[in-house]
């Protein structure tokens, strides 16, 4: 194996892909990454066995070949050379160095045979269908925050994305919730993807698909078994393995009949929800709205530090009403409304709260309220 | 095969497999015995690890030939009066133990009675069994008491002797054994001796109960432990619980050095560590155990004793009654207590310090390793609140003798020290506030030492206990839960908690029985973020069962608390004004438990002038 490729480009690609790789490991194959080059490219592959990704780049290879190389070290390396620098990268004679010289900097790696690198077994995949990238961003963004990190409900680990039906329309869904919130964003449901199994896609699956589709603004085509999911990008592939566990059934806890409905600006109250919550020193840090007549008044109190308060105009007319919430819950939801008025919908302070984006019709956030 | 009774030997050897589980347990009955026979004194040999000798030697009441040939029949004992087994008032109550043994052992016994008056008779006699089998008696010559000597351990029951360990770690439970009840009779003088060296030797204590017990446990626990424990004292309701319990700061990593007993009895019991465990609970950081000896005493009707073969644990009537006490009695003991920290800290500063410069150098630090210093004033015994002692101990020529130290050139000094009403402030116990050294440790004089104190971790206690309080005052937030969650349980467990509701909602955990066997929790701890309800709900109903009262809601949100007032507080490298020191120093003063943070280091340490004094050898 013997290539040439742009320092770059090089880095752009190994960063794609490092991150999957954990900083321990047991087994020591799975702290490299596998680089396979041929035809004036070269790939770079890296996975903790339950997801993989892909990454493949132009480079000018005068001989195909493939290893592994500690990954964390070759991105560290690359990381550090000069911008614009060629990287000369070779495989010595009997398979046991990888060299890399970029100017007068020479570095030699310990590699790992290629054929010790674990492959996914991707099994069948039976549904397959497309998707922008900005539509599966939104499905990730508008839902992510809620993901629970509590790893004892691990099936609340993940989004769970399945086809559902809005008012007759069959749609695709994202929903994610950690037992306090939940929030669920919908799109019409793409061609292929009519009968797809329930999923739930892991949190650092997630997270490394949202790195990717920043840079990359073109359809993914997402394919899926009950097992697995990969979404193929133009130069990379994730594939990875799904939560075994079931969604609970959340749909019953989406509240239909709140009657009690409040309009107020997002960034205004945004705004006033992190002003106020200063004052509040727990980590819980309660924030208590007071409704009345177009009217928020939104309080904090801590024993230590005293007490803030702060009014705001809003549109609301169901009566008086003191409901408390987490701010921080509050502020990521805010945070995810695309249009300018939020639209809350209450019953009573112990029941669950809808939230709803004047912009974004599909998105949806429900929200506990807390006792304070 | 067909349905017998089982010969009477292998009776005794069935029980043995109970009683006598290694050489310790014979050593520890057979003390008993000489406790129960009212000795004086009582001296073990081992050798072997136990394996080739044991003997106790006791000045006690002794035994006549009649009653040396009874005491090895299974269910023989004198001490149960009125065959009341729920009355129990010595340490031996079944008649067991001397049977077990000489089922499976050579057992010789020989005895000489001293009657009720004290006449000693005439005669003595001797008794041998060889694996349950009885000699003849003999006459023998022996001065007052009983010596029972047990040869080759085990040998009629190879398999048991299969599962013994290292001589030295037989020995060293046998010796741990004597140690426990050494602790519990101060009036009785012990030693054990391996054959060769005497490894443990107390002398029999002085009349005065209080101060020989004291006097007792810092001869066995070390004098370190003495000052560095205060007194417990409390009681009600027919429970009394004595003893002495170890500063936080002077804590160890294993639970090893928790010596307790009830009526006298040296116990290792669930109830009795889960209750220490809790009275530490934000005194100390989880890998940390206090060393304590506590004497739990109570009506002998409301402990059963017997519910284990080697009486090592008990069971209450009333644990929770138990476990109130412990907690309140040491809880309290500290808050009264106040500003104390341990002295081995400030030992350990003053073996560092070593004497800069010229001459004789090599002389004086060996001065200070030879001859270790114990703080006077920090150690005494039932003398709660420092406030006091320091004042006691004040004296002018001290303060007039510290007068040279006030200035130290590279301190951070006062910026106004005229402000200060100096001669008051010094009398404070934590003294005034003379500067601050990088940035972390403020330097403060007392009447009769100086304080040193970190800032970090003094603040960070301080902001706990007013997190804490605050927590109290204004009741936990509670955060809906938008999918209840459901919790199984043994039925058992789920009506136990839902017995206590109330009390759990006070502590923001909200809950209601689903089904038999169930609960579904609605609403939890908004402060504990978003947590493991079913496991914290489990460990709540264990608890329960076994404490008959939940500690742990309360202690993780005091974790928390802890975490929260670790962020809060003043870090280590800022500089402070001289203000802001005596402002930090007051109000240590005032708030309960601030001799250490909540990881149990010291917030402080104080070198008392006189050790000062002696680091240059003036003394
Ligand atoms: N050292 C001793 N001095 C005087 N009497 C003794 C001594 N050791 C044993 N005895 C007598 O022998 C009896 C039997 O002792 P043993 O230890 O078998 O039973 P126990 O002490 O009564 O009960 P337990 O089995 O609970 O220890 C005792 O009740 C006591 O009367
Ligand atoms: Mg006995």
């Amino acid at each position: 194996m013997e290539l040439t490729i742009e320092r770059g480009s090089l880095l752009k690609s190994l960063g794609h892909v490092q991150s999957v790789v954990e900083r321990r490991n047991t087994i020591p194959i799975l702290s490299n990454v596998l680089i396979e080059a041929a035809d004036g490219s070269v790939s770079f592959t890296a996975t903790d066995l339950d997801l993989a990704i892909v990454d493949t780049v132009d480079a000018d290879v005068k001989q195909s070949g493939a290893t592994t190389v500690p990954a964390h070290t070759l991105h560290d390396i690359v990381r550090k050379l000069p911008d614009g620098a060629q990287v000369a990268i070779s495989l010595d004679a009997d398979g046991a160095k990888v060299k890399l010289s970029a100017g007068r900097s020479k570095f030699t790696l310990a590699c790992l045979p290629r054929d010790d690198f674990p492959v996914m077994s991707e099994g069948d995949m039976p549904f397959r269908f497309d998707l922008g990238a900005a539509d599966l961003k939104r499905l990730i963004d508008k839902t992510r925050f809620a993901i629970s990190t509590e790893e004892t409900r691990y099936y609340l680990n993940g989004i769970y994305l399945h086809a559902a039906e809005t008012d007759g329309v069959q749609m695709l869904r994202a929903v994610a919730t950690d037992g306090h919130r939940l929030a669920r964003v919908e799109l019409p449901l793409p061609e292929g993807a009519a009968g797809i199994p329930g999923v739930i896609v892991p949190r650092k699956t997630v997270s490394e698909l949202r790195k990717l589709i920043d840079e990359n603004d073109e359809v993914i085509t997402i394919a899926l078994s009950d097992t697995k999911i990969r979404f193929s990008f133009r130069n990379a592939i994730v594939t990875s393995k799904l939560i075994d566990g079931t969604f609970p059934d959340y749909d019953r806890v989406i509240p239909s009949g709140n009657d009690k409905s409040l309009e107020v600006d997002t960034k205004l109250f945004a705004d006033a929800v992190d002003r106020v919550s200063t004052i509040s020193t727990d980590k819980s840090r309660a924030v208590k709205m007071e409704l009345d007549t177009d009217r928020l008044t939104l309080s904090a109190t801590s024993p230590e530090n005293g007490t803030a308060t702060e009014e705001i105009s809003a549109s609301y007319g169901s009566g008086e009403l003191t409901i408390g919430f987490n701010s921080r819950y509050m502020l990521d939801i805010a945070d995810e409304i695309e249009g300018d008025v939020a639209r809350f919908q209450f019953a009573d302070a112990a029941a669950p709260t809808l939230v709803l984006d004047s912009a974004d019709e599909g998105a949806l956030y429900v929200l506990m309220p807390m006792r304070v | 095969m067909s349905l017998r009774l089982l010969p009477e030997n292998i009776v005794n050897q069935i029980a043995a497999g109970e009683v006598v589980e290694r050489p310790a347990s014979v050593v520890k009955e057979l003390v008993e015995n000489a406790i129960d026979a009212g000795a004086r004194r009582i001296d073990v040999i081992m050798t072997g690890g136990g394996r080739s000798l044991i003997a106790v030697t006791d000045d006690g009441r002794g035994m006549t030939g009649d009653e040396l040939k009874l005491c090895v029949e299974r269910h023989a004992t004198s001490k149960l009066d009125d065959d009341d087994l729920l009355n129990i008032k010595h340490l031996g109550f079944r008649g067991e133990a001397l049977p077990s043994i000489a089922s499976v052992s050579r057992l010789t016994i020989g005895s000489r009675k001293s009657d009720a008056d004290g006449m000693l008779a005439d005669d003595a006699w001797e008794l041998a069994v060889t694996a349950g089998q009885k000699s003849n008696l003999r006459p023998a010559s022996l001065p007052a008491g009983t010596r029972i000597e047990v040869r080759d351990l085990f040998f009629a029951t190879p398999a048991r002797l299969k599962f013994l360990k290292a001589e030295r770690t037989e020995f060293g439970h046998a010796i741990d054994a004597v140690r426990r009840l050494a602790m519990a009779h101060p009036d009785i003088g012990f030693s054990v001796t391996d054959g060769e060296r005497t490894r443990l030797r107390v002398r029999e204590g002085s009349a005065d109960l209080f101060e020989a017990r004291r006097a007792r446990l810092i001869d066995i626990i070390g004098r370190d432990f003495g000052e560095n424990s205060i007194a417990i004292d409390a009681g009600r309701d027919g429970y009394k619980l004595t003893g002495y319990a170890g500063l936080p700061t002077f804590s160890r990593g294993n639970a090893q050095y928790q010596y307790m007993f009830v009526n006298g009895r040296p116990v290792r019991d669930r109830v009795l560590q889960g209750a220490i465990r809790g009275a530490y609970s934000d005194l100390l950081a989880g890998n940390r155990h206090p060393i304590v000896a506590l004497f739990l005493d109570l009506d002998p009707l409301s402990v059963d004793v017997n519910v284990h073969p080697a009486k090592a644990e008990v069971r209450f009537e009333d644990s929770g009654r138990v476990r109130g006490l412990i907690v309140s009695a040491i809880k309290h003991a500290f808050a009264e207590a106040g500003l104390r920290t341990a002295t081995t800290a400030s030992q350990a500063a003053l073996g560092s310090a070593r004497p800069g410069g010229y001459a004789g150098q090599g002389q004086l630090s060996q001065m200070s390793r030879n001859r270790p210093v114990y703080s006077q004033h920090a150690g005494g015994y039932g003398t709660p609140g420092m406030r006091e002692t320091t004042l006691q101990s004040y004296a002018p020529l001290a303060q007039g003798n510290t007068e040279g130290y006030a200035a130290e050139p590279r301190a951070r000094m006062n910026e106004n020290p005229g402000e200060i009403e100096d001669a008051a402030a010094i009398n404070y116990p934590l003294g005034a506030a003379r500067g601050q050294l990088h940035e972390t440790y403020v330097i403060s004089q007392t009447a009769d030492g100086i304080v040193i104190v970190d800032q970090h971790a003094a603040h960070e206690r301080l902001v706990y206990e007013r997190v804490k309080q605050a927590l109290l005052e204004n009741g936990v937030a509670r955060q809906i839960l938008l999918l209840p969650e459901v919790v199984e349980l043994d039925p058992g467990h789920a009506d136990r908690l839902v017995e206590r509701v109330d009390q759990l909602a006070e502590l923001g955990l909200v809950l209601e029985a689903f089904g038999d066997g169930a609960v579904v929790v609605r609403e939890v701890p908004a402060l504990l973020g978003e947590t493991n309800v079913i496991g914290l709900v489990r460990d709540l109903a264990d608890e329960l069962a076994e404490l008959d009262q939940s500690l742990g809601l309360r202690e993780r949100l005091e974790e928390v608390c802890s975490t929260m007032a670790c962020h809060g507080s003043v870090r280590a490298g800022r500089a402070l004004t001289g203000d802001e020191m005596n402002a930090l120093l007051r109000e240590m003063e005032a708030t309960p438990n601030a001799g250490q943070c909540s990881h149990g280091r010291p917030t402080f340490v104080e070198l008392k002038l006189h050790d000062i004094e002696k680091l240059f050898g003036r003394r």
